[in-house]
């Protein structure tokens, strides 16, 4: 303390201390939300099609189409330790070959004071929905969940699953592809 | 940098530069008092409007004020300046050397004190 550099020195430290500390204290507040909310969701077009997906091999491998509505507020998930939701919704499903089977169809990054409500209706899927085998047709029990990791200035970093699921089944038959 | 100060005016080379001990406690005592302050005004505005910004900016804010308030050596900080023995008469330096390295350490013993 006896030089001005040596007391530049000591107020920096101090001050980074103290904004450690404040960065505990506001992720302290905000340590036990649990981050959830309502969704509401629905499918209209189903169709399932066996096609070669090229990208992986020339074998056929089934390939849905889905369009779906999706109805959420996730303004109340929002707060000072929340910098941006990851929105994604996966279409959980079983198969003989797979006890569990999840793929994503669409997400959305939503950041602090953008517009959270999400309605959509008759939305088409961002990406395909290819299973690995033959799974798809005729599947009965096909589960859509929005879920979303929650990114926060500090603290840990919560992977949330929406209050809310629809289950849909996919048609008996494939439609023809036109490729 | 000692070129750099002999090249200064007399009058800029005879501004006090220190701060005595208990300046430096003062100091100290001054600037912690100032962040804590600030840092726990900004919590409390940050979580009022829910704006994490807004309590790194008060806390900056505080930073910027306890840096102009003890970072200069202001007069303020040398108002208890250490009561220094007097300078010894120039008798003793025709002396021997010896009986001045022994006096040395006993001299240094009292200024501490």
């Amino acid at each position: 303390m006896n030089t001005f550099l040596s007391r530049a020195n000591t107020i920096f430290a101090f001050t980074l201390s103290v904004m450690a500390a404040l960065t505990f204290g506001c992720f302290l507040t905000t340590a036990f939300n649990d981050h959830l909310a309502p969704v509401t969701m629905n499918t209209a077009k189903l169709i399932v099609k066996n096609v070669p997906d090229y990208s992986a091999s020339r074998e056929k491998n089934d390939l849905g189409f889905i369009t779906f509505d999706l109805q959420a507020d996730l303004n109340s998930i929002f707060n000072w330790n929340v910098k941006l939701l990851f929105v994604y919704l996966t279409a959980e499903y079983q198969t003989k070959s797979n006890e569990v089977n999840q793929v994503v169809l669409w997400d959305k990054i939503i950041k602090r004071g953008e517009n959270a409500v999400l309605d959509y209706r008759s939305m088409n899927t961002k990406y395909y929905f290819w299973d690995d085998g033959n799974g798809l047709k005729g599947n009965k029990n096909v589960t859509l969940s929005l879920s979303w990791n929650v990114i926060p200035n500090a603290g840990t970093l919560p992977k949330i699953k929406g209050d809310g699921r629809h289950v849909f089944a996919f048609p008996e038959e494939y439609q023809s592809s036109k490729f | 940098m000692d070129f750099v100060i002999g090249m200064l005016p007399e009058s800029v080379r005879n501004l006090p530069t220190h701060m005595d001990f208990d300046g430096q406690r003062r100091a100290e005592r001054i600037f912690q008092i100032i962040i804590v302050l600030f840092a726990a005004v900004g919590f409390v505005w940050g979580y009022i409007c829910q704006q994490f910004s807004q309590t790194m900016y008060i806390l900056g804010a505080g930073f910027v004020l306890s840096c102009l308030l003890t970072l200069p050596p202001w007069p303020i900080y040398r108002r208890k300046p250490l009561p220094w023995q007097k300078a010894r008469p120039s008798v003793d330096e025709k002396e021997g050397s010896t009986s001045q390295a022994a006096a040395a350490p006993a001299g240094k013993g009292k200024k501490k004190k």
